[in-house]
């Protein structure tokens, strides 16, 4: 039956289709692909490519447990999926999950990496051995008593990582690893997928992260199910443009050079020389008016929004706040940056009072918010939540945009509520949300059927609805496609360009260089920078002192001497020498 | 948000087998319920403080205080006027229903101190681990420990959907019974369906992770007896046998009580 593993590859997947029970559309369409043993491979796709789908199939949770119909075959080791059972499996191909939390089991650190191994009925010498040699690789050590929720994001994942690792598997799958991490996260959990692969593992990963990906073999284009190209890194990731229109973000260096016209490399510092050695600079007069400051009228006037000495302590003893000083003016758009557990959570949901400061005052217009309630700031203060999933539940899109006009107009502060409210009725307000995310035809379809970034839209509008002045975002685009996360914030910069404040805290470094015209460094709880966009991310030292990086397009410019925020910028403002 | 009573710490209370502790458990509750007289609970009362003590738990027992004081004044007051005596204190207070109210609130609050320590002394994976060494099914004692497990994840959960509506201005405090219905809806359907989600995860991680692949499981936490565990489970077996011997026979009666 099985011929051995010299002979076969790693993976095989043959002419894979898979369709879920209940669905009209194949989630995959005929892939077919190989991946050679101690390879390490990168699956790259727009949401609903089938990354996830395909992930499932290579330890057997497709078909054996989510429903569906399957056709084709997927060999590990010469041997099908179809034959063995998914815990059968679990020592051939490890899966990691996107969601860190939903794959922790244990009290604690050393009895999550064991549980796998208690499972296979493994002695326990052998089992102390192997939590402690796969502790060490995933840089865990010391950590064997801590309780798994007490860790930080990119820890519980390198945890995640481990517990699946212990069983030795000869393929590990990595559905979007670095999905909720901050940068520094992010790293260390791609660097171990790197040293796996150093080793000889076999790696399949799907990413969207491709700039901190380093030490790939092949790169494969899902879109809608099937294959769209498959090659080298330096044959797929080149071509920037091509991957943008597919809605995967190009990796910064080519993008840039493709956009100049150069030969596109991935290397950052490579892709550095080269502009420099084609004496590639940004002249003068383009700096400084890139350098003015653009709100200079916007702080002229009092805050809109005020936070005087800020400090939130947690009952149980956290300080996760402290003496936080921000002034936040009409019409600026203010990106907030830190790691995991900086704080910056805490920190916005003092702005429409989810949490009063437990020292400290925070004041809108020079009114002292404390007592106001989250009800009666929510009308100032709009409030976007991280995931759409924990508040939408209506049946329709107009009902759920319309929800929080029927629960401020059902009660008794509607003398408080501005005259516009009184003026036009719910229906024209809830017109007016859908028109602004660009979902007014789309108005009694059921959010639940909608796409992740669609009903990101719906969570947008309906806090749109009461026309707050100021909106907060609390990660926008986690969890969307680079097509989404575009039009996300695109949506938000038009807000704020027809009058709104924005204050949008996100780990994604290029949404804030790109969009956020000022940007506030958090980090253990404190503001550790505050200032214009640029100032802030030319900054390399302070980036990294909180556990930050730049975008590419950041760092190559940076080196030239004048740091540029988005590629588009870049390639908009550097001129060759004559 | 923690929610784990579980104390992290070497005490004797920690390093004795879970089966002991259980059954100790049990016997502690057989014996508490069994008679009327305060004495007994007050001494079980006595015990579970002394084991808090020895076992660093006095954090976890401060969690569950305000649990604590409101069920002892409750069934202090509750049992106390709507029991009767003979010897009359104060009003229609008597000195048999006083000793009464005392009782079932010792009874109550020795148990919850009790159970406490227990959680507060064994891991879940160490629950999980006696029950299936007292013969009960894996996969069963497995579901019972992820339950536990699954408890803050959906506390976070709920914290956020109720945050995320109060922000859209729903009143979750006020209103009759028919508003309170309708506040509902909008946290009921986000819940659900992430619990859903959640729980389908957790079923397919625990999958790739070799769940129930081996007719035997090994255990990472050894199960061992040893002389306390045996001495322990001695006087708990004697503690239940008491227990149902008080029951049966109505010895610790409080004479002249009238319920």
């Amino acid at each position: 039956m099985d011929p051995g593993p010299s002979s076969s590859p790693a993976l095989a997947v043959r002419d894979l289709r898979f369709r879920y029970r209940a669905r009209e559309n194949q989630a995959l369409d005929g892939v077919s692909f190989e991946v050679e043993k101690g390879q390490m491979i990168v699956l790259l796709g727009p949401s609903g490519a089938g990354k996830s789908t395909l992930c499932l199939a290579l330890n057997g949770l497709i078909p054996h447990f989510s429903r569906g119909t399957m056709e084709g075959e997927v060999t590990v080791f010469g041997t099908s999926t179809r034959h063995r059972s998914v815990a059968e499996l679990a020592n051939q191909v490890g899966l990691v999950f996107q969601d860190f939390e939903a794959q922790l089991f244990a009290t604690n650190v050393a009895l999550e990496v064991a549980f796998g191994l208690e499972n296979f009925g493994v002695d326990r010498p052998t089992m102390e051995a192997r939590v402690a040699a796969t502790l060490a690789l995933v840089g865990l050590s010391g950590l064997e008593h801590r309780e798994p929720a007490s860790l930080s994001g990119g820890q519980k994942q390198r945890l995640a990582i481990a517990a699946v690792l212990a069983l030795h598997p000869r393929i590990l799958v990595m559905d979007e690893p670095t999905t909720d991490l901050d940068p520094a996260g992010s790293i260390d959990v791609l660097r171990v997928a790197r040293q796996l692969r150093d080793e000889g593992r076999t790696l399949v990963v799907a990413e969207h992260e491709i700039e901190a990906l380093t030490g790939v073999d092949r790169v494969l284009v899902l879109n809608r199910g099937r294959i769209e190209a498959v090659g080298s890194p330096d044959q797929i990731l080149t071509r920037a443009g091509w991957l943008e229109r597919r809605g995967i973000q190009p990796p910064g260096a080519a993008h840039l050079l493709e956009l100049l016209g150069e030969p596109p490399v991935l290397d950052v510092e490579r892709a550095t020389t080269q502009l420099r050695s084609r004496g590639y600079h940004v002249p003068d007069d383009t700096w400084s008016a890139l350098t003015t400051d653009p709100d200079p009228i916007l702080r002229a006037g009092p805050p809109l929004l005020r936070l005087s000495g800020v400090g939130h302590r947690y009952p149980g003893g956290v300080e996760a706040l402290a003496e936080v000083e921000l002034e936040l003016h009409a019409g600026e758009f203010v990106g907030i940056v830190g790691a995991n557990g900086s704080g910056k959570t805490t920190l916005i949901k003092h702005l429409n009072g989810l949490l009063e400061p437990t020292s400290g005052q925070v004041y809108l217009e020079d009114r002292p918010t404390r007592g106001m309630g989250v009800r009666e700031l929510g009308l100032t203060v709009g409030y976007v939540f991280q995931s759409p999933d924990h508040q939408l539940f209506a049946e329709s899109v107009r009902e759920e945009v319309a929800f929080a006009l029927r629960n401020h107009g059902l009660d008794g502060i509607e003398d408080r509520v501005d005259e516009a409210l009184k003026a036009d009725g719910i229906e024209d307000r809830v017109d007016e949300a859908l028109k602004a995310v660009g979902l007014a035809e789309r108005d009694d379809e059921d959010p639940f059927t909608m796409t992740k970034g669609e009903r990101q839209r719906v969570a947008v509008a309906s806090v749109l609805a009461t026309r707050p002045r100021i909106i907060v975002l609390d990660e926008p685009t986690t969890g969307l496609d680079y097509g989404e996360q575009r039009r996300m914030m695109e949506l938000v910069a038009r807000l704020n360009r027809e009058g709104r404040t924005i204050l949008c805290v996100t780990h994604s470094m290029w949404v804030v260089a790109e969009y956020a015209r000022r940007t506030v460094v958090l980090a253990e709880g404190r503001i550790v920078a505050d200032g214009p966009t640029r100032q802030v991310f030319g900054d390399e030292t302070l980036l990294e002192r909180a556990r930050l990086r730049a975008p590419q397009v950041v760092e190559m410019t940076r080196a030239l001497g004048r740091p540029l925020l988005s590629v588009a910028e870049a390639a908009r403002c550097l001129v060759r020498e004559e | 948000m923690d929610i784990y009573l579980y104390v992290a710490r070497d005490s004797v209370l920690h390093r004795l087998d879970p089966r002991t502790k259980f059954l100790v458990l049990l016997a502690v509750i057989f014996l508490a319920v069994a008679g009327d007289q305060p004495w007994l609970p007050l001494v079980l009362q006595l015990l579970a403080l002394g084991g808090i003590q020895l076992a660093g738990a006095w954090r976890s027992l401060a969690r569950v205080r305000v649990i604590l004081i409101a069920v002892f004044v409750v069934s202090l007051l509750v049992w106390t006027v709507f029991s009767g005596g003979e010897t009359p204190l104060w009003g229609p207070l008597t000195l048999e229903s006083l000793l009464f109210g005392v009782a079932t609130g010792l009874k109550l609050t020795a148990t919850i101190t009790a159970s406490v320590l227990w959680l507060s002394t064994t891991r879940n994976e160490e629950i999980a681990a006696g029950m299936t060494a007292m013969g009960m099914p894996h996969r069963l004692a497995f579901t019972f420990s992820a339950a536990l497990r699954m408890v803050p994840t959906f506390i976070g959960a709920g914290t956020t959907i109720v945050q995320a509506q109060r922000a859209r201005g729903l009143d979750v405090d006020g209103g009759g019974p028919i508003r309170r219905l309708r506040t509902f809806l909008p946290l009921l359907v986000p819940i659900f369906t992430s619990a859903l989600r959640a729980a389908n995860q957790q079923a397919m991680a625990l999958e790739a992770r070799g769940f129930g692949v081996a007719r035997r499981r090994t255990r990472y936490l050894p199960l061992r007896m040893g002389a306390w565990d045996w001495l322990l489970l001695a006087l708990a077996l004697v503690g239940i046998g008491m227990g149902l011997w008080i029951a049966a026979t109505g010895a610790l009666r409080i004479p002249g009580l009238i319920r």
